[in-house]
């Protein structure tokens, strides 16, 4: 589903900020992803859901290969990513109920066809009654999961987060991080970029990202290596 | 609850959007005055043009040679018998009198000046007629006549109906360029200004057409709206002109300076210009939008 080829980047003529980044994530797996900040996590981020190209290396995504895919059919393959950003990045004059449909909106769906669907997905993430609510009178755990039902309201096919439960209690922790695994049960490849040693520890992950100086090692949880050595 | 997802995704900035809405009013204003000026002016052209080619005029100056009477007749003998001319008949000193009234006013002065008899001829309606070949025979065969077929008129009134039309139309153009150029400037300010919801939209997956529907729409009618703005204040001032020009305040400048107002085809080029405005606006935000959202990733 998502293959990196000794990817390298850099921002303009600075200093390569990744560098020899090669991992694949099949449909249907999820993964973490942590180091320390700095590390390059948010440009790796940006590389999967196509805001940045490489400067060198090969990206290919859903079997497309990134460089020789024309700029006009990058839309089609955004809409299979769903993103969570660290800062959220709401519309903040739209409301909650309109920044939740923006995706579906986007592909020209209409409003009477999701909308059972979005009020559905606010209910869960908790926020049933705020749906004419705007941003700014949202707390900050609020925007957060504004922010997932976003990103996952179009049922994507690979779901990244940024520090997804950064802002919340740990009631809605623990349900969002539900709400993931569900959704990964449904086939989603999830990929998950956070320092909450809960989540580290407890998530079954099937890999595990660690990002230094902008080099990448992919380690697996320790239960699962046992699972894999009592296999063997 | 469709509402909810019809919002538009471009915010309303309503400090920038009374400035523009104030600058496009201001261009609809001037576009309309330059379409009335042209519109008027084509049309009186062509009023003044018809109504003089379709005349002409005998002018019998005093001569020693013959008298008054008799210079009337043979004139109004050889004219009226003269292929394409429909009637010919001689103005009487009243008549002629109030011509000159507005210019010399009414007293003894007109009836102490050697002013010329005049004959008022009419020519038959789209039937040819050798003009040039009446005035020869006319000063030939009557002492002290002259004739004039208005040319000098015609071509002097075409001309500045052409020079006229010439400047509106120009007014018109640089009116609009000037309105292009207003909404590149706004459309790319818009863009700088919501950068953050335009890549929020474009990450999302939002084709570069669907954002720069947003934009299009929201110029479109903010270029119809102004539009619409500074056709009420042209219309406005249109009618207090009117007003002022009034022929009953001043009998000379109404007899001779443009009206207006009064026509219904003006009124309904004049509904053009907001339509146009919004076009021009919608078209030139969403060739701006395509163009900057080309050069992101």
């Amino acid at each position: 589903m998502v293959r990196f080829e000794n990817v390298g980047m850099r921002y303009g003529l600075g200093p390569e900020v990744l560098r020899d980044i090669s991992f694949t994530l099949e449909k249907g797996t999820f993964h973490l992803l942590t180091g320390p900040s700095g590390a390059g996590k948010s440009s790796l981020l940006k590389l999967m859901y196509l805001a940045e190209r490489p400067s060198r290396g090969s990206i290919s995504m859903f079997g497309r290969d990134i460089a020789g895919t024309p700029r006009e059919e990058l839309p089609a393959l955004r809409r299979r990513i769903g993103v969570v950003f660290q800062d959220f990045r709401l519309l903040d004059h739209l409301s909650v109920f309109e920044n939740v449909s923006l995706p579906r909106r986007v592909t020209g769906e209409q409003g009477g066809t999701y909308r059972a669907e979005v009020e559905e997905l606010l209910q869960w993430v908790g926020l049933g009654n705020r749906l004419n609510a705007k941003p700014a009178t949202l707390s900050g755990g609020e925007k957060q999961r504004v922010a997932i039902a976003r990103a996952v309201v179009a049922k994507p096919e690979l779901l990244l987060a940024d520090e997804p439960t950064g802002n919340v209690d740990p009631e809605i922790g623990a349900r969002i991080i539900r709400l993931f695994i569900e959704l990964n049960r449904l086939g989603t490849c999830v990929l998950i970029a956070t320092h909450d040693q809960r989540i580290l520890e407890r998530l079954p992950a099937t890999s595990i990202f660690r990002l230094a100086e902008g080099q990448l090692t992919v380690t697996k949880p320790r239960d699962l290596l046992m699972q894999e050595a009592r296999r063997a | 609850m469709n509402r909810r997802s019809s919002a538009g995704l471009m915010p309303s900035d309503s400090a920038s959007g009374a400035t523009l809405h104030t600058i496009v009013a201001v261009m609809s204003f001037l576009a309309c005055l330059a379409l009335g000026g042209v519109l008027t002016l084509s049309r009186l052209a062509t009023q003044w043009t018809d109504g003089l080619s379709g005349s002409a005029t005998v002018q019998l100056m005093a001569s020693p040679q013959i008298s008054p009477e008799d210079q009337v007749k043979e004139a109004l003998s050889l004219v009226t018998q003269w292929p394409g001319v429909l009637s010919a008949r001689a103005l009487s000193r009243a008549e002629a009198n109030a011509l000159l009234a507005p210019w010399l006013g009414e007293g003894n002065l007109i009836d102490e000046l050697p002013a010329p008899q005049l004959i008022e001829v009419s020519l038959k309606p789209g039937q040819p007629i050798e003009l040039d070949g009446l005035a020869r025979k006319l000063a030939d065969t009557v002492p002290g006549a002259q004739l004039d077929d208005h040319g000098r008129w015609n071509a002097e009134l075409a001309g500045f109906a052409a020079s006229s039309a010439a400047i509106g139309w120009s007014m018109l153009l640089l009116i609009g360029l000037a309105t292009l150029a207003i909404i590149v400037f706004a459309t790319q300010a818009g863009l700088r200004t919501h950068r953050e919801i335009v890549e929020v939209v474009h990450m999302i997956g939002a084709r570069d057409v669907f954002i720069a529907k947003e934009f299009q729409n929201h110029f479109l009618w903010l270029g119809i709206r102004g539009g619409a703005i500074g056709l009420v204040i042209a219309l406005l001032t249109l009618l207090g002109s009117s007003l002022l020009w009034d022929s009953r305040a001043t009998p000379v400048a109404g007899q001779y300076l443009p009206q207006i107002t009064g026509s219904p085809l003006l009124y309904l080029w004049l509904l053009m210009v907001p339509a146009g405005l919004g076009l021009i606006a919608m078209m030139t935000a969403r060739l701006t939008v395509l163009r900057v959202l080309g050069r992101m990733q």
